[in-house]
């Protein structure tokens, strides 16, 4: 080789590095979960850091499931309720600022179906199983055992499931029956007498195939 | 000195150089984010240790190669040109090491700026001589770059690394600045307040150290003092370092004709750098390794399997598996709860797939209730909505920040706000931290060009996210002037001695 050919031979070598860092910027892809997507109230798909979003479709179990806020709407997470299906259990011993006497589920289920929320007026309480299948482990020490990413605004406290009718541990001297709760910090279910202040994550069986709704093209924010 | 000998230092030098030059700038770009583009080409990782012995071998190289010089000159170099290129190559190596010292022993800014500016030197005569030589000499510059004898070659690497790692072990390793605990007597009572100015803390011996790298602050670098005393059950800390100015913002919304914004400057790549407040912290460790005791992961990727960060500058996590204790004092969100936040450097977190920012090792001790959250329903580069507004609202640019009581949920119907009226973001919902997350009460106050903060935590907390506070326990601090992760550093551990 000649010196000529070596000093351009060398320029190329240079000029095929520099495009190279110039042309390799990362390219960040938008991670999919492989069970939840996030749905808006008009029933809009969103990918996992859009928002706002206002319910969540569980793909392993064609649910939707209501996501709580910190916007003192009636989701708002701190809200407590007792349990009562408008005939059995206790009504209005929860703790919310929407009703003007207390607050029970029953109200929490009313509310949510006079406004369809994300397309839906068949809003009832989960489950024992359904709710435990939200139960993972914490990726923060403190936090409760759910996917906080996509569920937040859940507490360290006990969630109401539609089984009712159970009888009670002996530690609850007054009451013999109650309903089941589980508590997304000790990731345990128990049995709790109506008239307690629990929380309510509610839950509906989508009516139209939600798989088949078109996804928002445009991004509305990135969190 | 023999081609043969010379041969060998070459090669060595070129190596141990290749590998400065690759894991200097990836360094570098915590402070330059227009290195950023190099980043495909850098490693990634715990790479301060990396960086630090390779230039304690390049160190050993240089002080071997001139001894060997003054015995024996080798006479290689044909041309002028070629002599002046090397001349200017020492220089600029020297230039590297001696700065690359002070960097570790004693930083300062002006050390970071010129260690930069050789290491890009370095560069610069790398390609004039490499390119130079391999142009004109083709083939025959494998002669030199390939010594004959490999076996020689490969002893003088293993002593040169085996005294490294000793060099490493003995002087980075052991040379730790010691803080002097004084005891504190039972009846002797400090305020946490922010003052100091209880005479007990006359009797506390202070250390000096300047921190550097961060964001703004004089030149990016703070002088830090540090006393600390304790007595049976806990351990008090005096802080004092300087930051020209006081910062209570943090990310506040003003209205402007498209509704409320946030006001930022690299929030959005999680590196805010104006509209936060001051914020110092403080890590302590049992051991005192380099790279922040190991925790320091360099790189837009550098945990495998792990996500991306925004700011291409690093994540905090143990490889070892053990956590680091982290206070996190913020002018603003913490200071008027008279605590840090009490967080960890542990191993990388699992994944939470809908969260934007993955903070890897970084994490806060457990939590029962939000203390305080951001005023805002969802975060939008172009528009918020706000959650909540003062009552009434005649002087609301006055706050920092917003009480629950003192506010009522945001209506945009009675929004009267006129564009430019700004809004806190940050809402206390309950004025303390609960469990885990409070165990260090703490309180800062800004004065003349200094903040003095004084925090105390027990001894033992029983948590296993906190570290024991005795003898031997290592201390690191940083300092952040109005920005989110750009903080100050230095690289000599602080070392705890109790006189109790
Ligand atoms: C081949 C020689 C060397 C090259 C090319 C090199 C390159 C670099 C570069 C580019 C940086 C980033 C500077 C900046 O942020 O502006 C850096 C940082 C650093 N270098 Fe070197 N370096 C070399 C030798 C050394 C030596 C001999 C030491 C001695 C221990 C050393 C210790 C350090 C330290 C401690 C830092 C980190 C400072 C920080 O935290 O930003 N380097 N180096
Ligand atoms: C070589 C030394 C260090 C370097 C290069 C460094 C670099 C970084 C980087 C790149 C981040 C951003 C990480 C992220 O976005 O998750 C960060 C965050 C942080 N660093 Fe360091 N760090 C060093 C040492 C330390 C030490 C010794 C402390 C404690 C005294 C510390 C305290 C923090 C804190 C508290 C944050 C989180 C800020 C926040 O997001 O709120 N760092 N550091």
């Amino acid at each position: 080789m000649t010196v000529a050919s070596r000093l351009i031979l060398s320029l190329a070598i240079a000029t095929v590095a520099i495009s190279y860092l110039l042309f390799s910027a990362p390219e960040r892809e938008i991670p999919t979960h492989a069970r939840f997507i996030k749905v808006t109230n008009d029933m809009q798909f969103l990918s996992v850091w859009q928002g706002p979003w206002h319910c969540v479709y569980d793909k392993k179990l064609n649910l939707l499931w209501e996501v709580k806020r910190d916007d003192e709407s009636i989701h708002d997470g701190y809200w407590s309720y007792s349990w009562y299906d408008g005939q059995f259990g206790h009504a209005d011993q929860g703790d919310c600022y929407f009703e003007a006497s207390h607050c029970d589920s029953q109200d929490l289920i009313r509310k949510t179906n006079q406004a369809s929320l994300c397309g839906s007026a068949e809003w009832r309480l989960p489950t024992p199983d359904e709710l435990r299948s939200l139960i993972q482990t914490p990726n923060s020490p403190g936090k409760p055992h759910i996917a906080s990413d996509f569920f937040p605004h859940i507490k360290n406290g006990d969630y109401w499931s539609s089984e009712a009718g159970v009888s009670l541990p002996k530690s609850f001297k007054r009451e013999k029956l109650g309903a089941t709760a589980v508590n997304f910090q000790s990731a345990e279910t128990l049995s709790l007498p109506y008239e307690n202040a629990a929380f309510v994550m509610l839950v509906a069986t989508p009516s139209t195939p939600l798989s088949l709704a078109q996804s928002r093209v445009e991004p509305v924010t990135l969190n | 000195m023999r081609r043969s000998s010379f041969a060998i230092f070459h090669v060595m030098a070129v190596i141990v150089i290749l590998v400065g030059l690759l894991t200097g700038p990836r360094l570098g770009i915590i402070n330059h984010d227009f290195l950023t583009f190099l980043s495909p080409l850098l490693p990634q990782g715990a790479l301060l240790s990396v960086h630090v012995l390779f230039g304690c071998l390049l160190t050993l190289i240089a002080i071997v190669f001139t001894v060997a010089t003054i015995r024996t000159p080798f006479h290689g170099a044909p041309s002028k040109f070629d002599k002046a290129v090397n001349y200017f190559g020492y220089l600029v190596i020297v230039l590297s090491i001696v700065t690359g010292w002070l960097l570790w022993l004693n930083p300062e800014s002006l050390s970071l700026v010129i260690h930069g500016l050789s290491a890009t030197a370095i560069f610069l005569y790398l390609v004039l001589h490499g390119i130079k030589h391999t142009v004109f000499k083709g083939k025959q510059v494998l002669s030199v770059l390939l010594p004959r004898n490999a076996l020689i070659l490969l002893s003088c690497s293993i002593a040169l690394v085996y005294f490294c790692g000793l060099g490493i072990k003995l002087i980075v390793a052991e040379q730790h600045l010691r803080l002097e605990v004084a005891p504190l007597s039972r009846q002797s009572h400090l305020e946490i307040d922010g003052k100091g100015d209880e005479p007990e803390w006359l009797r506390a011996k202070p250390i000096k150290l300047t921190t550097f790298g961060g964001a703004n602050f004089l030149d990016g670098s703070s002088e830090v003092e540090i006393k600390a005393l304790s007595n049976h059950d806990e351990t008090f800390f005096l802080i004092r370092w300087q930051d020209p100015s006081e910062s209570l913002e943090h990310l506040p919304l003003e209205k402007t004709s498209d509704g409320w914004q946030v006001q930022e400057n690299g929030f959005y790549r999680f590196d805010e750098r104006t509209y936060y407040e001051d914020k110092f912290a403080i890590m302590l460790s049992t051991t005192c390794e380099l790279g922040g005791d190991g925790t320091v992961q360099y790189g837009d990727a550098p945990l495998a399997g792990k996500p991306h960060n925004w700011h291409g500058k690093g994540y905090h996590a143990s490889t070892d598996g053990r956590t680091r204790d982290l206070w996190h004092w913020k002018a603003l969100r913490t200071n008027d709860m008279y605590l840090a936040d009490d967080n960890f450097f542990g191993p990388p977190q699992s994944v939470a797939l809908g969260q934007r920012r993955y903070t890897a090792g970084y994490q806060p001790d457990g939590k029962e209730s939000g203390a305080y959250v951001m005023n805002w329903r969802w975060y939008s580069p172009n528009e918020v909505t706000p959650k909540r507004m003062p009552i009434p609202s005649p002087d609301i640019t006055e706050r920092k920040v917003l009480d629950w009581f003192a506010s009522e949920t945001y209506n945009p119907q009675q929004d009267m706000a006129k564009i430019g009226e700004q809004l806190p973001s940050v809402l206390y919902r309950s004025n303390r931290f609960e469990g885990d997350r409070a165990d260090v009460r703490a309180r800062g106050e800004w004065h003349d060009g200094y903040w003095t903060l004084e925090l105390v935590r027990k001894h033992q907390t029983h948590s296993p996210l906190d570290v024991e506070l005795r003898s031997g326990v290592c201390m690191w601090v940083s300092a952040f002037d109005h920005a989110q992760i750009a903080h100050t550093r230095h690289h000599r551990a602080i070392q705890l001695r109790y006189m109790l």
